[in-house]
């Protein structure tokens, strides 16, 4: 982005119609949620399809959400030093209980479980806004890929701080392993993460991932099959 | 690290933070900001659910003053961008200045976009959080609760900031790292302004240097920096501000510091492209906006003066941060473009929005005025000028700071008028006999204004008069007439009623009386009234600190006594080691 007085003026703009349309977002989930509630099956039985449509409305309004919040982080250079890039201490239990908390009406409309291994005092420091948002994002696709169960484990190995989300699907398909491999070995290989469907997501998970840097080392983001279900695996490390 | 402790739930609703900790938040007072009614619904809701009872919304800054006014809010969650009027930030700032907020409000401050604001550094009003939307209840139960732990943590360390007692609170620091892991980082970054408070730059070294051992974060590099800055180091101080924006573009504080560098390496342009930078990334600072035209001012840039002079006043509007300077700024530019009609304007606006506040501002005004009509070449105009400030200073006792009383004296040595400069250059060397610096500022004027010999033996008979006067003080002292001691700097005070050397003496030699002879809170009270006047000429000097501190641990105990004990344990302090003597020249 230049400092030229136009592309002032064309970022102001764009920033604030991003305002307006995440409050549209935020009210439409806020609701959805709200109401998904207030009408579950057990509570207020006969509902059945028009729950289960409404629980699919709030998955693709979080993914609008995700999506909305990464082209602005990107736009904003996320990956770069023009970004507000703001790392924090912060114990992993406060980490777990936001994703959580974002995904909770969600897993529960579609009756998917969702396991969590973590040492809820164990600090680690990271932007903590960018880590919700990818975290967040990798479980509303896994909730999408699914069976029946996803988990979100985080531990300590070596000096990293290794956060997997893991389910029982199918697994990811090989086109997305390769472009993972390739945006993991460090050649100019970003691309192919974007000429993908889920590519802007795990793009932008993996500049996420490159901003945490620490003595010479920087995060990086892995994808697998396999793990503790058998399904796809989205594994972010941060020094 | 301990064994990772498997949580593994039947069902996703449960959290993994321990019930313990969870505060009630039912019987709390909420205040909701934002412009857009969908949203502020939805917080209410969110709020309710958490058992939340009393909910008061603005649509407006205006408005969310006007409710902060009349109603203590325990939590306020206040959109950044509300439209027209005040932004989020200037909702906050006033709310802080005029006290409308307890120090235990939490403020949660909202945006749609991670925001350059939550980077900058060290804006002097900061939210206790930035929340990013949506916001859902998950997430803003998980920050307020953390924000209120926070605030619990640091509750004994501000009431001692808020009593100036800064050697207290960071000893309180201290002890809280001792048993507080998670707020490690934040303690000692409040330890480390508390010693630059406390003018001991070398401790606060200390303590960046520990930060960064640990993680490279670029408030601990932008500190190290300053440390370099104070120390005159401007080259490597520049390196390091220069280092900090090309780590994050968005640190806005080190531009404003890189500026200063450059201003004290005498690169004036310099400094003023790099502040042209910031301002541009962040136009709302009406501080910001202050010293970019002041510099373009000096640098005879002055179409960029203007627009920066206007830019303050416009975002001054909204802001309790509003300063005259930009007025009075904006009058000189006027001036050089040869309007002098619209710089009376500019004046006249001046005193009437910030008479109030601002008692000097109508000798302030009078000067601009004559400075105005100086720079224009009409002198007939500015002798009349020259002449109304010498009736005024004859009117009142009360003498302006120090850079306006040099700004006045050269204004009137220049238009002709000849008695009132000598005597405020008096006052000013009488009350900075040991600040060669300053008194070399002096002689230049006295050369200026062709009195090179005059001033010289002025400046050399006003210094000795004032190190007599202190020294006779400090003889009494010294010989043990502790009563005549006091009386003397009580009168020598009177004297010369802002000589910080001579106010840091007396109340040295106050607390030398209530250590002797028992304490006595009519001496204390004198004592402290010294010390804020000589902290209000010039912050964060390290005698002001200790003498703080002394004066505190003076005071017979109080209800908030156990924190004070704590702190001296935790750091096993040596205050008694630290007591000076009374300093004579």
């Amino acid at each position: 982005m230049d400092d030229t007085p136009n592309a002032h003026e064309l970022s102001l703009f764009l920033a604030s119609t991003a305002h307006d349309m995440k409050n549209s977002i935020s009210v439409l989930s806020g609701t959805l949620e709200r109401l998904l509630v207030a009408q579950s099956p057990e509570s207020s039985p006969g509902t059945g399809h028009a729950y289960t449509q409404m629980a699919h409305m709030l998955y693709q309004t979080k993914r609008l959400n995700d999506n909305l919040m990464q082209l602005l982080a990107l736009y904003k250079q996320v990956g770069k030093p023009a970004y507000p890039f703001d790392m924090q201490p912060l114990e992993l239990g406060q980490l777990v209980d936001q994703v959580v908390a974002l995904e909770r009406v969600l897993l529960q409309s579609r009756g998917i479980q969702l396991e969590l291994d973590c040492d809820p005092g164990l600090i680690w420091h990271l932007d903590e806004d960018l880590i919700v948002g990818v975290l967040s994002h990798a479980i509303n696709n896994a909730i999408h890929y699914t069976c029946d169960r996803v988990c979100l484990a985080i531990r300590e190995t070596d000096g990293w701080l290794e956060l997997r989300v893991e389910d029982n699907g199918p697994g990811y398909p090989p086109s997305l392993l390769r472009a993972g491999e390739i945006a993991t070995s460090g050649t100019a290989g970003g691309v192919n993460f974007l000429t993908n469907s889920a590519g802007l997501g795990l793009y932008f998970s993996s500049e996420v991932a490159k901003m945490h840097r620490h003595r010479g080392r920087h995060g990086a983001l892995r994808l697998e099959n396999g793990g503790r279900y058998g399904g796809g695996c989205f594994i972010l490390r941060l020094p | 690290m301990n064994a990772a402790a498997p949580i593994a739930t039947s069902t996703p609703l449960l959290s993994v933070t321990p019930a313990v900790d969870q505060i009630d938040w039912a019987d709390k007072n909420y205040l909701v900001v934002d412009d857009f009614v969908g949203v502020r619904q939805l917080l209410r809701e969110s709020l309710r659910s958490l058992g939340a009872k009393n909910i008061d919304q603005a649509s407006s800054g205006g408005e969310a003053m006007g409710l902060l006014a009349r109603v203590r809010y325990d939590v306020v969650l206040c959109d950044y961008n509300l439209g027209d009027g005040k932004n989020g930030q200037q909702v906050l700032e006033e709310a802080r200045v005029r006290n409308l907020v307890n120090p235990s409000t939490v403020w949660l401050m909202v945006s749609a976009e991670k925001s350059v604001e939550s980077v900058m550094g060290a804006a002097e009003h900061q939210p206790d959080a930035y929340l990013i939307k949506p916001i859902t209840e998950g997430v803003l139960l998980t920050r307020l609760n953390r924000v209120w732990h926070k605030k619990q943590v640091f509750r004994m360390i501000d009431q001692a900031c808020a009593e100036k007692d800064y050697l207290r609170a960071a000893k309180l620091c201290d002890a809280q790292i001792e048993v507080s892991k998670i707020h490690e980082l934040d303690l000692l970054r409040m330890k480390a302004r508390l010693m630059e408070r406390s003018g001991q730059p070398t401790r606060a070294r200390e303590v960046y240097e520990r930060v960064l051992e640990q993680r490279e974060y670029q408030w601990a590099r932008a500190g190290l920096a300053k440390i370099r800055l104070a120390n005159g180091e401007f080259e490597q101080a520049r390196q390091a501000f220069q280092g900090v924006i090309a780590e994050n573009r968005y640190y806005i504080d080190a531009y404003d510091q890189l500026a200063l560098s450059f201003q004290h390496m005498g690169k004036l342009d310099e400094a003023c492209a790099i502040l042209e930078r910031a301002a541009k990334l962040s136009p709302n600072s009406v501080i910001r906006q202050r010293n970019l035209g002041n510099l373009a001012l000096k640098l005879g840039n002055m179409q960029m003066a203007e627009k920066a002079f206007r830019k303050c006043i416009a975002i001054g509007e909204y802001s309790i941060m509003k300063t005259p300077d930009a007025y009075l700024g904006l009058a000189r530019v006027c001036g050089q473009k040869n309007d002098p009609k619209e710089a009376l304007q500019l004046l006249l606006l001046a005193q009437r929005e910030f008479g109030h506040e601002h008692p000097d501002i109508g000798l302030r005004a009078k000067i601009t005025e004559g400075l105005v009509y100086h720079e224009s070449g009409d002198y007939r105009r500015a002798r009349k000028a020259g002449d109304e400030l010498e009736a005024m200073l004859k009117a009142s006792a009360e003498r302006p700071d120090i850079p306006t009383c040099l700004e006045l004296a050269t204004l009137l040595f220049a238009v002709g008028v000849k008695d009132a400069p000598v005597e405020l250059l008096c006052y000013v060397i009488r009350n900075n006999h040991d600040n060669p610096l300053l008194l070399d500022e002096v002689q230049k004027i006295f050369d200026k204004a062709r009195m090179q010999e005059e001033g010289m033996a002025m400046i050399r008979a006003l210094k000795k008069e004032a190190a007599d006067l202190m020294n006779q003080g400090v003889l009494l002292w010294k010989t043990g007439k502790l009563a005549d001691a006091v009386d003397w700097m009580r009168n020598a005070r009177k004297l010369v009623p802002n000589n910080q050397r001579i106010l840091f003496n007396a109340a040295q030699i106050m607390v030398s009386c209530l250590q002797q002879q028992g304490y006595d809170a009519a001496l204390a009270a004198e004592a402290y009234e010294i010390l804020h006047h000589v902290d209000h000429l010039l912050p964060g000097q390290q005698r002001f600190a200790q003498l703080m501190e002394q004066l505190a641990q003076l005071q017979p105990a109080q209800e908030d006594a156990a924190g004070r004990e704590d702190a001296d344990g935790a750091s096993a302090g040596s205050a008694s080691a630290r007591t000076e003597a009374p300093s004579a020249r």
